[in-house]
């Protein structure tokens, strides 16, 4: 397979750059070093997914960007984050103009206790609207009301004024949405959209989001777990490990020409639909670090089937490995053995993963 | 909504026969059986309760005569006092004791919201400390003590002014109602303001609040609108119980401040051993309570939509 | 990018692999058994240690302290009744009480004066004869009266007109009164003529009392205008002279006794009645716990009035076995819900049906997740339930319908210090203090507990 065109994360004015985050949380059994050093772009218009298992570290990343990290105990002790070239971290508006619901919209993981039980769904999206936009309450609602019409649900007109707990918990999911794009954002953050939904509603939850995302040229950070979401959904890919950033690139890069052997370790143990019966997941053994101390060398280590002496004793600095697609592994040191699996040098597609990607 | 509220009355009732049946097997298991047997009663009195509570008849008679009474309405007569009905006293001394407890539990809900916000905003701060350290003192401190205290402040305060500003004892204008409603209330408050604490707190780190935040609202409008309406709920959910804690309160409170409401009246007819009068408060005043309690439910399905709608 | 790494550069030998017992992971964090964590937790809460330090000193109070101070709760002191502690124990000795002729031997002409220098044997005063008077009645207060308000106990009415004397001998204390004297007009109608005078009157005994009272050795002489000192008590004496320390402690006893016993008989009985519903299910749960709620539904301070009066107190009889009989008998069912409620979560849980399905028996449930589980919630409910039972005693014996005097008990102790709470503060406070501190210590102790065993807000770490 040729190399695909991918968005070049380097180049131009990306609509939002991260640099080096770090964040931590004081607890009373010490600090919990749960982001270190994350650095990521997204552009206008694409789709970042930020993968990794529960604990990684992905929610606390985009949470404390929206000013959304309790603080205390939360601390970000470090890292920028630009959006249009401007610094936002820590900031409630840029140019006179609120981040927060009007720059960047987000919906979360549950949407079944993420909206105000005793305000009508109605009431919840004209909210944003009237204090963003300064419009009436009449208005608003009455944007509202084209809202869900626009994220798809039923009777919008009545559907406004129900409470939350009349609704499923995809319709639920939709009106977030619905009260996330309310303004227009730039971008749209989602925090595992679709984690708590059934699959069939999954994926119509995945396609509005596309969809909006075709019509109003919103840029969507997509935080998920699931590779599935991400080789239908993304452009570029982030991949978290104990709270730092493991391998990032375009979709095709990450997923063709997996650099890290932690991207490795989630192929195998991922199921595909093309794949032999005698195809087995391989999991990966072992659990991450405990980020009370975070190990002195690479975080994955103690389960990389990889490993070499250093990567106990040193932390392993991203290596560029070209288009944009950078790896935190020693195995891209000169001196390094060759491993077989990310000798992606003759362009051989991983197994597995092939099919659903968007080519 | 309405299968709801029939619902509720229906076992209101029920409750307030099993109060009465308990009340009505108490009296009659005072030892010596005074509800019969001749203790220090003038014939005429004896006479009259035996023809209101059939007396001489067997128990369980006396039992459907007794529930036949109280399903009329009337809650019998006095034992110790000749031909005073129980009604009577009720009705004379009960407006003052609901003057009192109304003003009392406006007062504790008002304070209870205002200081639980207070502290849930200035968490772990100076303001918070303080709140929580009177809450605490609040809810351990006897309702005797705050009435006695209470009595006492006024006594100096009175003293050190030179001239009566509010009087120390009695009933009837708006100055005697103050401080013992105040007194009365505080207990609740305790309870009330820590309870909107936690409630609030609660909330804090709720779902739909970070939500809120996420949609770039002010904080202004974030706690009014999402927070504190939602604390207030189960606020109100404890109103019931905190109305029973209030009538019991009132039975010290209006001794110690000499307040001619119903329950110094009870407090007097337990010393007094006056056991119709006893009994038919008793029961008066557990079915206002029940009553109290099934209003209060109602009122919370009318402000939380979760229960309206279903 | 930066790296987080500014070594040098590694070398080959860096690149072998790394042997499989280098890998493993230290953890970080020791593993902790439920108790161990719970017990930690509770250490870490400063306010619960201090409040459990606080019911180990009420405990020795009320058990060790009427072994130190081994003064009878019931002796009564008639020289110090009422007194405050820190009062002024000196007492001089003074001739016994002669009748007054009318002489003075104090200086001053005008209004209302002593005669005499007062005691407490006597208070001798005099004043100026009003014209038109018939008669003077003489008032006593302790407290200066305000414009318009009474003027305090109406002691004494002179015979005549010209009589313009009075000697007070009535209870007389080492303390301030305000004494009023006001003319009567022909038709015996007040005045407006008033004269006032406050007088302290010294504390003095004749000898032959301070010597029946042994408040000096018999060896020791004693002369009139000597001084000698009253029995010691720390606290000071109540209003029938009785020492509040002695009382304090002995009331303790009941106090705790009731807080202590009858929350454990009703928790007991709540997890007896509560676990038997649960395990039991289906339609016996359903009418024992309906039983229970009609139970609930009883004003309870109502029905403890209502029951205690049913039990009845005979003569002698100190009342504390009806009011625990009557606490168990309306408190059981809250406990009983929790735990059926609790065994009934438990049952269900994740966790429960995962450790069967690995072939968990009854024993290892048990053992390992239904008590964790509902013990905590049973200790929570108990330390909680001792505040409310002394709330309980204590609001009881305040309307009277709790222990029977002479019995002490706090409660009893306040109702009786409220009646003279204006004069004699100590009276109440002391009772009520304590009253108030051991309940917020065990309070603060629920409350520590509750934080300490919540399973839930370990995972908030």
């Amino acid at each position: 397979m040729t190399v695909v065109q991918t968005q070049d994360v380097g180049e131009g004015s990306p609509l939002l750059e991260v640099d080096d985050l770090r964040v931590e949380f004081d607890t009373y059994g010490g600090s919990v070093k749960a982001v270190r050093g994350v650095s990521f772009s997204v552009a206008a218009g694409k789709t970042l997914a930020i993968v990794g298992e529960s604990g990684c570290g992905k929610s606390v990343t985009v949470q404390s960007l929206m000013g959304l990290t309790p603080m205390p105990p939360g601390r970000i002790t470090s890292g920028r984050a630009r959006l249009r070239g401007v610094d936002i971290l820590g900031r409630k508006e840029i140019d006179g103009r609120e981040i927060r619901g009007r720059e960047i919209g987000m919906i979360f993981q549950d949407p079944m206790t993420s909206l105000n039980p005793t305000m009508t769904i109605g009431r919840q999206i004209a909210e944003t609207l009237e204090v963003h936009r300064g419009w009436s309450r009449k208005r608003a609602l009455d944007r509202a009301v084209e809202l869900l019409d626009m994220v798809r649900i039923p009777e919008a007109t009545q559907r406004a004024n129900q409470y939350p707990f009349e609704f499923s918990g995809g319709m639920l999911q939709r009106a977030m949405i619905a009260m996330a794009i309310a303004c227009e954002p730039a971008i749209l953050i989602a925090d595992e959209p679709t984690t708590a939904l059934d699959v069939t509603i999954q994926a119509q939850v995945l396609d509005l989001l596309s969809d909006l995302q075709r019509d109003s040229g919103t840029a969507i950070i997509l935080i998920t777990h699931d590779l599935g979401v991400v080789a239908r959904m993304a452009d570029d890919v982030v991949v978290m490990y104990a709270g730092q950033v493991a391998e990032r690139g375009s979709v095709e890069d990450v997923f063709y020409r997996s650099a890290h052997p932690y991207m490795l370790g989630l192929r195998a143990a991922m199921p595909s639909s093309t794949s032999d019966r005698a195809h087995r997941l391989l999991p990966i053994e072992g659990s991450p670090p405990d980020l009370f101390s975070p190990p002195t060398g690479c975080a994955y280590a103690a389960r990389c089937p990889h490993a070499m002496r250093i990567c106990s004793t040193r932390d392993p600095a991203p290596s560029d490995l070209g288009n944009g697609h950078l790896a935190r592994c020693w195995l891209h040191s000169e001196n390094a053995p060759r491993v077989e699996a990310l000798d992606y040098g003759a362009g051989r597609p991983a197994s597995g993963l092939t099919s659903g990607l968007p080519a | 909504m309405w299968r709801y509220t029939i619902k509720r009355l229906i076992q209101g009732v029920v409750t307030v026969w099993f109060i009465a049946t308990a009340t009505f097997l108490a009296m009659h298991a005072v030892p010596g059986d005074p509800m019969s047997g001749d203790r220090a009663v003038t014939p005429e009195i004896r006479k009259n309760l035996e023809a209101k509570y059939g007396l001489d008849k067997p128990l369980a008679q006396q039992y459907v005569i007794y529930l036949g009474n109280l399903a009329r309405g009337d809650f019998g007569i006095s034992f110790t006092q000749q031909n005073r009905e129980v009604n009577d006293i009720i009705r004379e001394h009960f407006p003052v004791s609901a003057t009192l407890g109304i003003l009392a539990i406006v007062f504790a809900s008002l304070g209870g919201i205002l200081w639980g916000a207070l502290t849930a905003l200035y968490r772990n701060k100076l303001p918070d400390i303080l709140i929580m350290f009177f809450v605490i003192l609040g809810i351990s401190v006897p309702s005797f003590v705050f009435a006695a205290l209470g009595q006492l402040a006024l006594v100096k305060l009175n003293d050190f002014l030179g001239f009566s500003l509010l009087p120390v004892a009695g009933w009837g204008t708006v100055s005697h109602m103050l401080v013992p409603s105040l007194v009365l209330g505080l207990g609740t408050m305790a309870y009330l303001t820590r309870l909107m604490r936690s409630s609030m707190l609660e909330i804090i780190n709720s779902d739909y609040l970070r939500t809120a935040k996420a949609k770039g609202l002010p904080a202004t409008r974030i706690f009014t609108r999402h927070q504190l309406r939602n604390a207030i709920l189960p606020v109100v959910t404890v109103l019931g119980p905190s109305i029973a804690g209030i009538t019991t309160g009132s039975f010290v409170v209006e001794s110690v401040f000499a307040i001619p409401g119903l329950g110094r009246y009870f407090v007097q007819a337990v010393q007094q051993l006056d056991y119709t009068v006893i009994m038919g408060t008793t029961v008066f005043f557990g079915s206002f309570l029940v009553l109290m309690v099934i209003l209060v439910d109602l009122l919370y399905g009318f402000i939380d939509p979760r229960v309206r709608l279903e | 990018m930066v790296s987080s790494n500014p070594q040098t550069e590694p070398g080959l030998d860096d690149f072998a692999p790394l042997a499989v017992e280098q890998r493993r992971q230290q953890l970080s964090r020791p593993s902790l058994s439920y108790w161990q964590d719970a017990w930690i937790r509770l250490k870490a809460n400063r306010r619960a240690i201090v409040s459990l330090y606080i019911v180990i000193a009420l405990l020795l109070f009320t058990l060790l302290g009427p072994l130190v101070w081994r003064v009878d709760p019931s002796a009564q002191d008639l020289d110090q009744v009422s007194r405050a502690p820190g009062a002024e124990r000196m007492v001089t000795l003074a001739a016994p009480y002669r009748p007054w002729n009318g002489e003075t031997v104090l200086p001053g002409s005008r209004d209302l004066r002593l005669a005499y220098p007062a005691n407490t044997q006597a208070v001798r005063m005099i004043w100026d004869p009003v014209p038109g008077a018939s008669a003077y009645r003489i008032y006593r207060d302790i407290v200066p009266a305000l414009a318009g308000e009474p003027l305090g106990l109406p002691i004494a009415q002179t015979l005549t007109g010209t009589e313009t004397r009075y000697e007070d001998r009535l209870d007389l204390r080492a303390e301030t009164y305000f004494y009023t004297v006001v003319a009567l007009d022909a038709a015996g109608a007040e005045m407006g003529s008033r004269q006032a005078l406050s007088v302290t009157p010294v504390a003095v005994i004749t000898v032959a009392e301070a010597r029946s009272r042994g408040l000096a050795p018999p060896s020791e002489p004693l002369n009139v205008g000597d001084k000698v000192r009253f029995k010691l008590h720390p606290l000071g004496t109540d209003y029938l002279g009785r020492d509040m320390l002695a009382r304090l402690m002995h009331g303790a006893r009941v106090s705790l006794f009731i807080g202590i016993v009858a929350p454990l008989l009703f928790v007991s009985f709540g997890v007896a009645y509560g676990s038997m519903a649960g395990f039991l299910g289906g339609r016996v749960d359903q009418i024992m716990m309906r039983f229970a709620d009609f139970v609930i539904a009883l004003p309870f301070l109502l029905f403890m009035i209502l029951f205690k009066i049913a039990f009845g107190i005979g003569p002698g009889q100190s009342g504390i076995l009806p009011m625990i009989v009557a606490l168990v008998m309306l408190s059981w069912p809250g406990t009983a819900r929790l735990v059926r409620g609790q065994i009934l979560q438990v049952r269900e849980e994740g966790y429960v049906s995962a450790a069967r399905l690995l072939g968990a028996r009854t024993n290892y449930l048990v053992m390992r997740h239904m008590i964790p589980n509902t013990l905590g919630v049973i200790l929570v409910t108990l330390t909680f339930a001792v505040p409310s039972a002394i709330f309980t005693e204590a609001f009881l014996s305040f309307i009277g319908m709790g222990v029977a005097p002479p019995t002490p008990s706090w409660g009893g102790m306040s109702n009786e210090g409220i009646k003279s709470m204006l004069i004699h503060p100590h009276e109440l406070l002391f009772p009520a203090i304590l009253i108030s501190i051991t309940v917020l210590a065990f309070n603060l102790l629920g409350d520590g507990l509750r934080d300490a065993l919540d399973a839930k807000m370990r995972s908030r770490e």
